[in-house]
């Protein structure tokens, strides 16, 4: 079905409950909605299988209109349907979308720590981003607050005590521990090796990019959103770019967009074999982890030849790109990515064909079709458990016309079938720069691009290594955004996590936890689940050497 | 994987040894930013597209085009924007200088531009560390 | 007099503990040259052992303070007192009778329990988790490794390392009990909780299991008891199953080869999970060892 199919069925399922269309871009539809018939319109939608629960915006119009506008994007392939919802600026309420949509919990939680937006049918509502010892009544995204005296303000808290919880045995995890790359905290009640219980604490290098971009220019944007990840940090930049150019309307030249997708697909060998590495190290398979690491050298080299950096390439500029692909970088390229097929080809035997591996990941984790889509997954983790969802193909944008690429499915679902999907898309990235470098369009590398946008609002969706990064950006006619929310695949996959890890073996919760390939600097949000009770804390940094110093005798 | 580790066994480790091997960085590296002062006009774009505030450019003569750049090296985030910006090609990242580290502050902070003008520039405001110790005096 | 340097010096005691820091050298700079890295200098374990020696003790405020500091120096004895029995270099052992063979292995199981115990000890979340583990593990694996072990005493007729070495000179039996050796070697594995059977001790599960909490001189001795069950496990092996050690070129020659082995295989597995041990263990050891078991038994009846 096309977008304009697509669009017109929404639109009939919302004809009860809208109170005006309308058709902002071809693929869009925005629907106003009052916050009382909210629940109506999603189920309208839900019930007949119309897309998935993307994110949720909250934007502040201002003090003057004195509203807030709530955007509930639904995306379906291409279409994205909007909901929108306007409450007082004071006291707004609109009801949890959560039993519609799973994940609207954890955007939800956002939504009332950041505008002060009161949502009504959550069980839950404690802060999700922000410590526990932010300012009450301060929400930072409303235009008047003044973050930094807020952050001033922040207090720390008691820490909790260690030992037994009631009679749950809780290991936690985190925020220092060999198993995180980045830090997160979580804890799991087990009972001898099996997991009875998990919440998860998240948040620790939350940095208020959101914020942080509306007080800076277009221009400069361009390496703020670069750098909410390390290994996703094209993806943020090309995210970010293709919003800014459907909002000046002047999309940039051919050669630009296929050197840009030419590096995402670079960008996900990169990030692949980095994950390959981190996930067999969780299971316990070092030396995995130093080949896959090795042969990442390979492409970071080529990305260093290309852009000028092994991470953070800074490629893009508003309307283009800064390098070429010249006929003396061309070869190289090459080079490098037949090394780099090679090396694909012997993981993927090692994946799916060692047996001491295959022991720690055949059968663990199983997800079906049906699960995975319920619970709105994202990624090569949905897509090993069957259900084709990728934005490169559903909404395929710029050059990804010309240069299509292959879907990538597994049936399994287990850890397994995502160690297949993963590297076989390493492949298939392989494949498809081998198409560019052939076909490079000629042309420019950049068109002149103005320093101030029009007014606009637009959504820009892009599929980064992890699944589906959501742009929603609006501007105001000058220099600076009024709005930017970024919403990160890795957070649409975290319910899963803990759903899944319950009843697990705690040997397998690390391999669990590493499929997912979590960003925690994409996300930077703090969720808390609760199971029953546990103590939710955050620790400053006095907190632990005090703790230590209590806890050791001389 | 058995073949894989007798292998590795008997091949060079592919650990490089620095400091005592050192590669060289390729021509399209980010290094140190460099300012070439003949070419500049004096329009600072570059400073407008900077993310982290890592230029300034001290005016001592705007017709005569005399000026000196002051460049913070740990500010920058190497994102050679202002390369782009500039429309006289008075930029560019030093694909040589990629090994910045040093055991003071100030050796980041870096004037660029004609030796008498850099001169007049620490006379009138004193050199990185005197004006550095000023301004955390006044604060 | 003699004696005394024997046990302090050479060939027990400090020439025992620098001999067992040469052992962990080759392991961990053959790892390393398996997956293509530099690995450690030769001085690396010294210097190891060294600085955890003279750093300061951190004892956890819920432990019982003097078993926290005496269970290091238990596991030690342990494993030095077992060193006393094998034929280290290819000389005579120092201590030798009928039984010494079974000693042994208990001497060498005496250390995990004190790590087993001081994992307990330590109250910690992830001590404790290590110290089940720890302890599992040896009742799984302990029992067709003891049973491999005998195999040798059962054709030599003796349970004296000592007269094993010496009626089985130049047999190697490795090649008419391979099972036996099969189930020796993984054993050995599975004792010194080396990967796959590091799950007492998974890093990215429970920090460093049960001596998650040592540091200090504490965590030296384990260390060093560690490295040295690994020489006194390697010369056992090598003296049962590989036709006797008479000489140090022998002796060197042999564990080293063992060595080797052991670390491919630490190479190209991965880490098993605590229950997928105990499984293999209790399936599919013991079911080998006891068919060789059965083989022997039916072999001694034939040739007697």
């Amino acid at each position: 079905m096309s977008a304009e199919e697509l669009l017109k069925k929404a639109e009939s399922l919302l004809s009860g409950v809208g109170q005006g269309t309308t058709r902002p871009e071809p693929n869009r539809l925005d629907v106003v909605v009052p916050a009382s018939d909210l629940v109506a319109a999603a189920t309208a939608l839900r019930g007949a299988d119309w897309g998935y629960l993307s994110t949720l915006t909250g934007v502040d119009l201002g003090k003057d209109a004195n509203e807030i506008e709530v955007l509930y994007h639904v995306c379906e392939r291409d279409a994205v349907t909007t909901l929108r919802v306007r409450v007082p600026r004071a006291g707004g309420t609109v009801p949890s979308l959560h039993t519609v949509h799973p994940n609207a919990m954890l955007f939800e939680r956002e939504l009332i720590e950041m505008f002060g937006v009161t949502v009504t049918g959550l069980a839950d509502t404690s802060h999700l981003f922000l410590p526990d010892g932010w300012p009450e009544g301060t929400y930072p995204l409303l235009k008047d607050t003044d973050v930094r005296a807020a952050a001033a303000k922040t207090t720390g808290s008691e820490p909790p005590e260690m030992g037994r919880h009631g009679d749950r045995f809780i290991v936690p995890v985190g925020p220092q521990h060999p198993a995180l790359k980045e830090p997160g905290h979580f804890e799991f009640a087990v009972d001898g090796e099996r997991v009875t219980g998990a919440t998860v604490r998240l948040g620790y290098v939350h940095r208020g990019i959101e914020r942080a971009a509306e007080n800076q220019t277009y221009t400069q944007n361009l390496y703020l959103t670069e750098r909410v990840c390390g290994i996703c940090s094209h993806s943020h930049a090309n995210a970010y770019v293709n919003g800014v150019e459907q909002l000046a309307k002047i999309p940039a030249p051919p050669r630009a967009q296929a050197i840009r997708q030419l590096v995402a697909c670079l960008e996900r060998i990169h990030s692949h074999l980095l994950w390959l590495g981190v996930a067999a190290y969780e299971a316990g398979f070092d030396t995995l982890l130093m080949y896959s690491w090795r042969d990442r050298e390979i492409v970071m080299d080529i990305l260093e030849q290309l852009t000028g950096n092994r991470v953070n390439y800074s490629a893009n500029i508003l309307g283009g790109v800064k390098y070429d692909v010249t006929a003396a970088i061309a070869p190289v390229i090459r080079r490098g990515l037949d090394k780099l097929e090679e090396r694909a080809k012997h993981y993927l035997h090692v994946v799916t064909a060692d047996t001491s591996f295959l022991s720690r990941a055949q059968g663990i984790g199983v997800t079906s079709k049906e699960e995975a889509a319920s619970l709105e997954m994202l990624g090569p983790t949905l897509r090993a458990a069957g259900v084709a969802r990728d934005v490169r193909i559903d909404a395929p944008y710029g050059s990804y016309k010309q240069f299509p690429v292959t879907m990538v499915l597994d049936s399994a679902g287990d850890l397994a079938a995502r160690f297949k999907v993963r590297v076989l898309e390493m492949l298939e990235s392989i494949r498809v720069i081998r198409v560019i470098l052939d076909g490079l369009p000629e042309g420019t590398l950049s068109v002149k691009f103005p320093r101030r946008i029009p007014a606009g609002e637009t959504i820009s969706r892009f599929e980064a290594p992890r699944g589906e990064l959501f742009y929603y950006l609006k501007s105001n006619g000058t220099d600076k955004p009024e709005r930017v929310k970024i919403r990160t695949p890795t957070i649409c996959n975290w319910i899963y996590v803990l759903t899944k890890a319950v009843g697990a073996q705690m040997a397998d919760v690390p391999p669990l936890l590493a499929s997912i390939d979590p960003c925690f600097s994409c996300n930077d949000r703090m969720i808390v689940v609760n199971r029953g009770g546990g103590d939710r804390r955050i620790w400053t940094r006095e907190n632990p050497q005090r703790l230590a110093g209590a806890q050791t005798r001389r | 994987m058995l073949v894989d580790i007798w292998s590795s066994f008997f091949k060079k480790p592919v650990t490089q040894r620095y400091p005592f091997e050192r590669l060289e960085a390729p021509e399209q590296f980010r290094g140190r930013l460099v300012w070439d002062p003949s070419k500049c006009n004096g329009c600072c774009l570059c400073i407008k597209d900077c993310p982290a505030n890592a230029l300034e450019l001290i005016t001592i003569d705007k017709k005569a085009k005399q000026f000196v750049m002051r460049y913070h090296a740990d500010r920058c985030t190497y994102c050679s924007q202002c390369v782009q910006s500039c429309r006289s090609e008075c930029l560019r990242m030093a694909h040589d200088q990629w090994e910045p580290a040093s055991l003071s502050r100030h050796d980041f902070v870096v004037d660029y531009g004609n030796e008498a003008d850099i001169a007049h520039i620490l006379e009138k405001y004193g050199t990185p560390s005197a004006r550095a110790t000023a301004a955390k005096t006044s604060e | 007099m003699r004696a005394l340097i024997n046990l302090l010096f050479f060939p027990g005691g400090l020439f025992l503990i620098l001999l067992a820091l040469a052992y962990e050298w080759a392991d961990r700079k053959l790892l390393a040259r398996f997956e293509n890295r530099i690995g450690p200098r030769w001085f690396q374990t010294v210097a190891d052992i060294v600085k955890l020696l003279v750093k300061e003790e951190i004892t956890p405020a819920t432990s019982h303070p003097i078993l926290f500091g005496v269970l290091p120096v238990v596991a030690m004895t342990g494993a030095l007192t077992a060193a006393l029995y094998v034929p280290l270099l290819g000389m005579r052992p120092a201590l030798s009778f009928n039984g010494d063979l079974i000693v042994t292995l208990y001497l060498l199981s005496l250390l995990t329990m004190a790590v087993g115990m001081a994992g307990w000890n330590s109250t910690s979340r992830f001590t404790m988790m290590g110290a089940t583990r720890a302890l599992t593990q040896l009742f799984s694996y302990e029992a067709p490794f003891m049973l491999a072990l005998l195999g040798p005493a059962v054709v030599a007729q003796s349970w004296q390392i000592n007269q094993i070495v010496a009626n089985n000179r130049g047999v190697w039996l490795l090649l008419t009990q391979p099972f036996g050796f099969a189930v020796a070697l993984i054993g050995l594995m599975g004792k010194l909780e080396m990967p796959p059977f590091d799950a007492p001790k998974a890093k990215t599960e429970i920090v460093a299991g049960a001596l998650t909490e040592y540091s200090g001189r504490g965590l030296g001795l384990f260390h060093l008891g560690k490295g040295i069950e690994l020489v006194v496990g390697l010369t056992l092996i090598a003296a049962l199953y590989m036709g006797g050690i008479a000489n140090p070129v022998e002796f060197f020659g042999k564990t080293l080869l063992l060595l080797v082995v052991l670390t491919s295989l630490h190479a190209i597995l991965t880490r098993l999970r605590i229950d997928q041990t105990v499984g293999l263990w209790w399936r599919y050891g013991a079911l080998v060892v006891l068919l060789q078991w059965l083989a022997l038994i039916v072999w001694k009846g034939v040739t007697a």
